[in-house]
């Protein structure tokens, strides 16, 4: 009986084995094809240095190409630069560029290409993200065809980052010359794909680059349609009218996880997610009070209950996948304490005003009324108003004398990755609103020396150390109510292989993208 | 009869005026910055000054408005503040299937209306009567977005018959056309069969009746002619708000039409969208009325304009 047993057992081993063995063989990759990708907004340009949308950033990261880029662990690797060096005192990257790269209007990438990449952002038509670079950097030199050394005007650790960033996507210089702004209309770069059309707010098309120096890509051609209504996409998902989605409504979550035709990812961000607290208004000018009220919020329940798990909670203002970003202990919930703290400052009972954004960030409105909740219980009363976000991106941005506004919340995804970019725009005093992000108005000498330090690091150690000691500053002196970082769900056909998820929100496909038949 | 509808052509400027300063004083009145809203969160105080100029958002109200006008006479619109594609370029996309559609959406709720109406008017409270009555309520009080779900639901999702959405070939419109004119199919099935009762209720008809003309004649030729006049009201209207209004059904099927164009520009505070697709859609809602207007003289010969 036994050897039966074993028998039969070995058997089911061999059978499985083959199973495995051919389902590798169902793997290979197979080209053609088109891909249908529905996102749940127009691009806003496909100008790289204009755009700052994520459904822009998305499509620009198919057409034009880096010289450095992320992998989807927010390091950076190589791209169109092959290597580069540092000099000494951290002003001037030689970089050595890849050869035989040409644009998809047949013109070769070269370093005048990247020379003309930094004259434009340095120059008078200051594109939209050209603030990302005009701090630091100083101007390039050709050295020869492939080799480019550019200069700093101040040691800046996050220089790669930036690189890194979208709107550090190489475009033709031909075309930029021909077209100036309307670039957007006429998008050209070096990417695994090239554009055909846009049709406003109903689709980009995109065709596979034959030239493309990684290889000839799989899929044949990209279709990237607006799909504004969340259940619209879930439905064309279904119907296999798209074969990838993103956004998904959380309640939509475990129906299509139970269907085995479709994958559904659910990814960490980049994103942090808080309240911002304008210290500029009593009582909120008291750290205990800032404190209290970290204290009185249970993000861990948030987390569980309210995100189903899709969200993971944040001590500081920096999410866990900022490059920078260091653990140390947030807020535990403890309600009473924050009752205590409250007391001590003299403010046992408080009205306070609490805005929110409303389908702005995946379940936002939800979130700030969890927070409402939580504050109630420590007797803060909060009332909770919304705001189309047009109007709220103006109504908290005014300066410290127009404004009343108390508590609101907010989201902030550095989009170079990295956790300067992550602090500096939102709490540098350098950096108050009307003219930064610093919509609360928080202000410290220790917060801006530490920053400072770790943005002109020239050594990695440095700068993590700096990092480090900034998010500390920022956890003591409560500028914000500190909440989660939520993640990113995107669904596909499981016959889609080879998409990239990047932790800035931004999901594409590469020349390695492909679709089973 | 030529000179009446010359006269309402012209009539077309004052409106047209009319509409553009209302249109933009609205605009002017939403809260909310353009060039914050394009630059995004990390734009520099630079960035903002710079698009505000280069759109010209700086200057004072009044000016802006004499500029948009000296050149909206010459078929200027603009461009998008937020695609840079000339406003003139996105109504070009936009418009003509905006328009396919609406003419879609009429003729389903022209005959569903028109025949659900006829029937239950002329077997007042049979159980053929009353279920127009009730599928009427029913279309009117459903939600379009939802409604239009649950088509997908059935039709694509479920039998796979027709696409999702999007738009393309025939195919990608007949859902969206069924979802739209069955909504207003409803209103007009309603209004037929309130004027038809109306109308057979006259001396005129039964006379008619005693002469011992055959039924289907009095309803078609006697009755329905003279019945016409508030459906014909209703079907223009309908028609208008196809054509301007259909903002639900371009979202739920993701369809490239003027609502979704006019909703999204509203949103981005991408004025001279805004502006140029609220022109057009005035001017076809005009031209509608005037159409309707003719149709009254046809239907009704003591009509006269003139």
């Amino acid at each position: 009986m036994r050897r039966i047993v074993a028998l039969w057992l070995g058997g089911l081993l061999v059978v499985s084995g083959l199973g495995t063995i051919q389902s590798v063989v169902a793997q290979a990759p197979v080209t053609g094809g088109t891909l249908t990708f529905a996102a749940g907004a127009d691009p806003d340009s496909l100008d790289p240095q204009n755009t700052q949308s994520n459904p822009g950033e998305q499509v620009n990261r198919m057409m034009y190409e880096n010289l450095v880029r992320f992998n989807t662990k927010m390091q950076i690797e190589p791209a169109l630069a092959e290597s580069w060096t540092q000099s000494a005192d951290g002003l001037l990257w030689t970089f050595k560029l890849r050869k035989g790269v040409r644009f998809h209007d047949g013109t070769p990438f070269d370093a005048q290409a990247v020379k003309y990449f930094v004259d434009r952002v340095l120059g008078d038509e200051k594109p939209f993200k050209a603030s990302l670079y005009t701090p630091f950097l100083q101007g390039a030199q050709v050295v020869d065809d492939h080799t480019v050394r550019v200069t700093l005007k101040q040691p800046f650790a996050a220089f790669l980052f930036r690189l890194a960033h979208s709107a550090g996507g190489i475009v033709s210089p031909a075309a930029h010359q021909k077209w100036g702004k309307d670039l957007t209309l006429h998008p050209v770069g070096t990417g695994p794909f090239k554009f055909v059309e846009w049709v406003k707010s109903d689709r980009v098309v995109l065709e596979r680059n034959d030239a493309y120096w990684g290889g000839r890509p799989l899929l044949d051609r990209v279709l990237v349609k607006t799909v504004r209504e969340d259940s619209a996409r879930v439905l064309m998902l279904e119907a296999g009218d798209a074969d990838l989605i993103l956004n998904i409504p959380p309640e939509d979550i475990p129906r299509l996880r139970k269907d085995p035709r479709f994958a559904i990812d659910s990814i960490p961000t980049a994103r942090a997610l808080y309240v911002v607290i304008n210290v500029k208004k009593k009582p909120f000018d008291d750290v205990r009070v800032r404190q209290a009220l970290n204290l009185a919020v249970n993000r861990e329940a948030i987390v569980k209950s309210l995100f189903q798990g899709n969200a993971e909670a944040v001590p500081g203002i920096v999410a866990p996948l900022q490059n920078g970003f260091a653990k140390l202990p947030g807020y535990a919930f403890d309600p009473k304490k924050a009752k205590e703290l409250l007391a001590q400052a003299g403010v046992p009972a408080l009205k306070v005003k609490l805005w929110s954004p409303k389908g702005r960030y995946v379940k936002d409105f939800e979130l700030a009324q969890a927070v409402q909740q939580d504050l109630a219980a420590v007797g803060v009363d909060a009332a909770l108003t919304t705001m189309e976000w047009g109007a709220y991106l103006s109504a908290t941005k005014t300066g410290a004398e127009q404004t009343d506004r108390e508590l609101f919340l907010l989201g902030w995804s550095p989009s170079t990755g990295e956790a300067q970019w992550g602090i500096f725009p939102l709490l540098h005093s350098s950096q108050l609103a009307p003219k930064g992000d610093n919509r609360g108005f928080f202000a410290s000498k220790a917060l801006d020396d530490a920053i400072d330090k770790a943005t002109a690091a020239t050594s990695e150690q440095t700068r993590l150390g700096a990092l480090r000691e900034a998010q500390q500053i920022v956890i003591k002196d409560a500028p914000a109510i500190f909440l989660i970082s939520p993640n990113m769900i995107v669904g596909a056909t499981k016959k889609l292989h080879g998409v990239v998820n990047l932790p800035l929100e931004l999901t594409y496909l590469t020349e390695k993208s492909w679709k089973e038949k | 009869m030529a000179g009446y509808v010359l006269r309402r052509i012209l009539l077309l400027v004052p409106v047209l005026i009319g509409v553009s300063l209302v249109s933009f004083g609205l605009l002017q009145l939403v809260p909310g910055d353009p060039a914050l809203i394009l630059a995004g969160e990390e734009a520099s105080e630079e960035v903002l000054i710079r698009i505000r100029q280069e759109y010209g958002l700086n200057r004072p109200l009044p000016v802006q408005f004499l500029s948009y006008l000296r050149h909206a006479v010459v078929g200027d619109l603009g461009i998008s503040i937020q695609s840079r594609q000339p406003v003139a370029t996105l109504l070009g996309q936009r418009f003509p299937f905006t328009l396919k559609l609406a003419f879609l959406a009429i003729l389903v709720s022209a005959t569903l209306g028109l025949v659900a109406g006829i029937v239950a008017a002329t077997r007042r409270n049979s159980p053929l009567d009353i279920a127009a009555l009730l599928g009427s309520l029913v279309g009117i009080s459903l939600p379009i977005f939802w409604l239009g779900l649950l088509a997908i639901l059935v039709f694509s999702v479920k039998l796979r018959w027709l696409p999702s959405g999007g738009a393309g070939t025939f195919a990608h419109l007949i859902l969206p056309a069924l979802v739209l004119g069955a909504a207003s199919s409803a209103v007009i099935a309603r209004t037929t069969r309130a004027s038809m009762l109306e109308v057979l209720r006259q001396d005129y008809v039964r006379t008619a009746r005693a002469k011992g003309v055959s039924d289907r004649l009095v309803v078609y030729r006697h009755a329905l002619g003279n019945a016409m006049i508030p459906i014909l009201t209703v079907f223009g209207l309908e028609f208008g708000y196809n054509l301007g209004g259909a903002v639900l059904t371009e979202t739920v099927f993701s369809l490239p039409g003027v609502g979704r164009l006019i909703v999204e520009g509203i949103f981005a505070r991408d004025y001279p969208v805004v502006q140029g697709a609220l022109l057009i859609v005035a001017t076809t809602f005009v031209l509608v009325n005037l159409l309707t207007d003719v149709a009254y003289a046809y239907f009704d010969p003591r009509i006269h304009y003139n």
